[in-house]
């Protein structure tokens, strides 16, 4: 769907509703152990996503470049990956070198698999890491695109068929989501007896403890020999109601060439997700869900209840990727807030559908479903709008100022406020999380915008 | 200084033509450059006696930034200075921003300059204008005047026609015009009258007509022109015509390209089909 703003004369994007592609897959690649990211492109791209990385992570982070310059744009890369392949064993000794290409690469034509090939053959005794490619031009597609790109070219490149082993191992695509979120899915998935392995994991590489030392590549992440056994595995479960219509993703390989169960849900947001998803691996594991989580969505049920007079009736506009604002617009759903605007900037085409499928028929004429806009479109938008509160990352902040509505953020980028890595979205401690957060930043807004202003009555 | 691109469909004869005339040109007194503007590096081969020039890519390539004008300009027949833009191995990089690079550096490098005294700069330009790169010459008035080589076969005009509606959108920005056709001859039948009508359709002028002769092939083998190999054979005169009629031209239109269906319709009317 195109935004109705974008006519004849004004076609540009300003102020992006996304990243780039190469971020997603350096995103991805980090989330690997022993892994560097290598973009092939030229400085400034790999400068720019480790920046924007990091005012969010707020930890170190290294993305290696093979150095593009007007010559290399030219005469093709071919010179420059071979030598950045190079540095980057020596340096850094990796079990795994993901190359993600750029916009100029991807431009001038280089043919990254072939030089890959040939490095492989040229140094077929020296014991090389892992090297794993992706195709990222910026010009076509968002930061999702080449994060699920990327966990893709991870399985398809190393994956090896095989019989699962007991305890049952189970492969998770989570999708792009906070350190926090994948701790908890990890905890979820092992209370069930099952080994996760989750594609990609960065909670330790990207949110890691104090070091007295400065540490090249952080500990962490999923080993290279379990994403090979990806390929042996119970099943697969790939989070993102959006993703679940792309035709090929890490888990339709997976389950076309290592027969491995495929399980395609939503991200485990809200109460329905956030059931299925239960329900889900109870039946890979034969197990009932344990105790504790029944409690978490008791206490859920029963905050939602004694909350509900502040949230019900509220006006949202969420906005964000594409399946982070489907999860959200479904549990703004179930809160009994109508998210009266939806956006991304991604253009899948699946976008509208998937949110009308989940967010109750009654506020679908109260709703705009918006794919592939740019801020200014949302604001211009919202200028027209009741609403009373937005939900999406950083990058809203200043259309949120201007029009003087709260911001609950979520996702990435939040670089604007300390807790980027910590944020909890999934599962029903996720939706404990959110549900505060939002019913607290609504108080907060009526007691701000009160003349007398109300305390305890 | 005039500045002056030919272009025209592959294998059409831009190289040997535009250095056949740059030799006419320089016989008539006039100091002439010429940009190969082709990574095969081959536009100046019949000025210089061989592939002997290091292009500007290469020098870039070998010897970096720091690159000397004496380092990719040779002199060639009669006072030519001569140039090649070159570029990268077929397949690989970018071709027409190696076009781009090297122009710059040139005029970086004063190639240009006043002091140069050039009466003439022509670009020889591949093929047709597949990118960016292949149409700097005619971008930011860097030629102001284009000559497209052609003959009667379809292809040929049908290329002749896709360069003419790259000229007219890079007319209005930049103020290119075209200086008119030059008719390669193939021996195709009614091909003079074919082209003078598809010349006509263009608003443009068929300014020369340039009969086949073995004789440019002699020269080639030679690595000369015909005018250097041959002086006194009648298709040195040709060129020498050629010469004298683009020195005196004033001609400069923007043209109006055909729909493909009055290209076809001319090739029927005038055509072997005629």
């Amino acid at each position: 769907m195109k935004s109705a703003l974008k006519t004849e004369h004004f076609t540009a994007t300003q102020n992006a509703c996304k990243l780039c592609a190469p971020l997603g897959a350096a995103l991805v690649f980090k989330g690997i152990a022993k892994s560097i990211p290598l973009l092939h492109g030229s400085q400034g791209c790999s400068t720019y996503i480790r920046r924007y990385m990091i005012s969010h992570f707020k930890e170190p982070l290294d993305i290696a470049c093979s150095n593009f310059g007007e010559d290399t744009a030219i005469f093709g890369g071919g010179a420059n990956i071979k030598l950045a392949l190079d540095n980057i064993r020596h340096q850094y000794a990796p079990d795994l070198i993901g190359v993600a290409t750029t916009c100029l690469s991807e431009t001038i034509g280089d043919d990254v698999p072939m030089f890959i090939r040939a490095y492989q053959e040229d140094n077929r005794h020296e014991g090389l890491p892992a090297l794993v490619h992706v195709a990222t031009p910026s010009y076509q597609g968002t930061h999702m695109q080449g994060f699920h790109g990327a966990v893709r070219a991870l399985v398809s490149t190393l994956a090896e068929p095989g019989e699962s082993p007991e305890p049952p191992r189970v492969n998770l695509f989570p999708g792009m989501v906070s350190p926090a979120d994948l701790r908890q899915l990890k905890t979820i998935t092992a209370s069930f007896g099952l080994v996760p392995v989750l594609v990609p994991d960065y909670s330790d590489t990207l949110n890691g403890p104090l070091w007295t030392e400065y540490q090249r590549i952080p500990a962490g992440g999923t080993p290279v020999a379990a994403v090979r056994q990806t390929g042996a595995a119970a099943a697969s479960i790939e989070c993102g109601l959006v993703l679940a219509g792309a035709g090929e993703t890490a888990g339709t390989w997976l389950e076309k060439q290592c027969e491995v169960p495929l399980h395609r849900l939503g991200l485990p947001i809200g109460i329905r997700q956030t059931d299925r998803f239960f329900d889900c691996l109870a039946a890979i594991s034969g197990r009932p869900v344990p105790d504790k989580f029944a409690a978490q969505r008791g206490r859920l049920l029963d905050a939602l209840v004694d909350g509900h007079k502040h949230l019900n009736g509220v006006r949202a506009a969420i906005f964000g990727e594409e399946d982070l604002v489907a999860g959200l617009a479904g549990y703004c759903g179930e809160l009994g807030i109508v998210p009266v605007l939806c956006a991304t900037g991604g253009g899948e085409g699946r976008f509208a559908t998937t949110v009308k499928n989940v967010v109750p028929e009654a506020c679908h004429e109260r709703m705009q479903v918006l794919e592939d806009v740019d801020f200014v479109t949302i604001e211009k938008i919202l200028e027209t709008m009741d609403v009373d509160l937005l939900i999406g990352h950083s990058k809203g902040y200043t259309m949120s100022r201007r029009l003087n509505k709260p911001l609950v953020r979520v996702g990435f980028p939040v670089h604007d406020r300390v807790d980027g890595s910590r944020l909890l979205h999934l599962g029903y401690r996720g939706a404990q999380q959110l549900f505060d957060r939002i019913a607290n930043t609504l108080i907060e807004a009526k007691q701000e915008s009160n003349v007398v202003g109300y305390t305890y009555y | 200084m005039r500045k002056v691109a030919i272009y025209g469909k592959g294998g059409i004869g831009k190289s040997t033509t535009t250095q056949n005339t740059v030799a006419g040109l320089a016989e008539m007194g006039k100091k002439v450059m010429v940009v190969g503007c082709d990574p095969k590096a081959d536009s100046t081969r019949l000025l210089l006696g061989g592939l002997a020039q290091r292009t500007v890519l290469d020098t870039l390539r070998e010897e970096g930034e720091d690159v000397e004008l004496e380092d990719v300009r040779k002199e060639g027949y009669s006072g030519t200075m001569c140039t090649e833009s070159g570029g990268p191995e077929p397949g690989v990089g970018c071709a027409g921003r190696g076009i781009i690079t090297s122009i710059n550096l040139l005029e970086q490098l004063g190639a240009y300059a006043d002091s140069e005294d050039l009466d003439y700069v022509f670009y020889d330009v591949l093929g047709d204008v597949v990118c960016g790169g292949f149409a700097m010459p005619i971008r930011e008035g860097k030629a102001q005047e284009i000559y497209i080589v052609v003959s009667g076969e379809m292809m040929a005009m049908y290329a002749a026609n896709n360069i003419c509606k790259g000229i007219v959108k890079f007319a209005e920005a930049g103020g290119v015009r075209l200086g008119g056709l030059i008719c390669n001859s193939r021996k195709v039948d009614n091909e003079m009258e074919m082209i003078q009508a598809l010349a006509d359709k263009l608003g443009t002028q068929m300014i020369h007509f340039v009969p086949r002769d073995n004789m440019v092939q002699r020269a080639e083998i030679n690595r000369k022109t015909v005018i250097e190999f041959e002086s006194a054979h009648s298709q040195a005169d040709e060129y020498r015509a050629l010469a004298k009629k683009i020195d005196a031209n004033e001609m400069r239109v923007i043209p109006t390209p055909l729909a493909i269906e009055e290209l076809e319709k001319l090739l029927i009317d005038y055509g072997i089909a005629a």
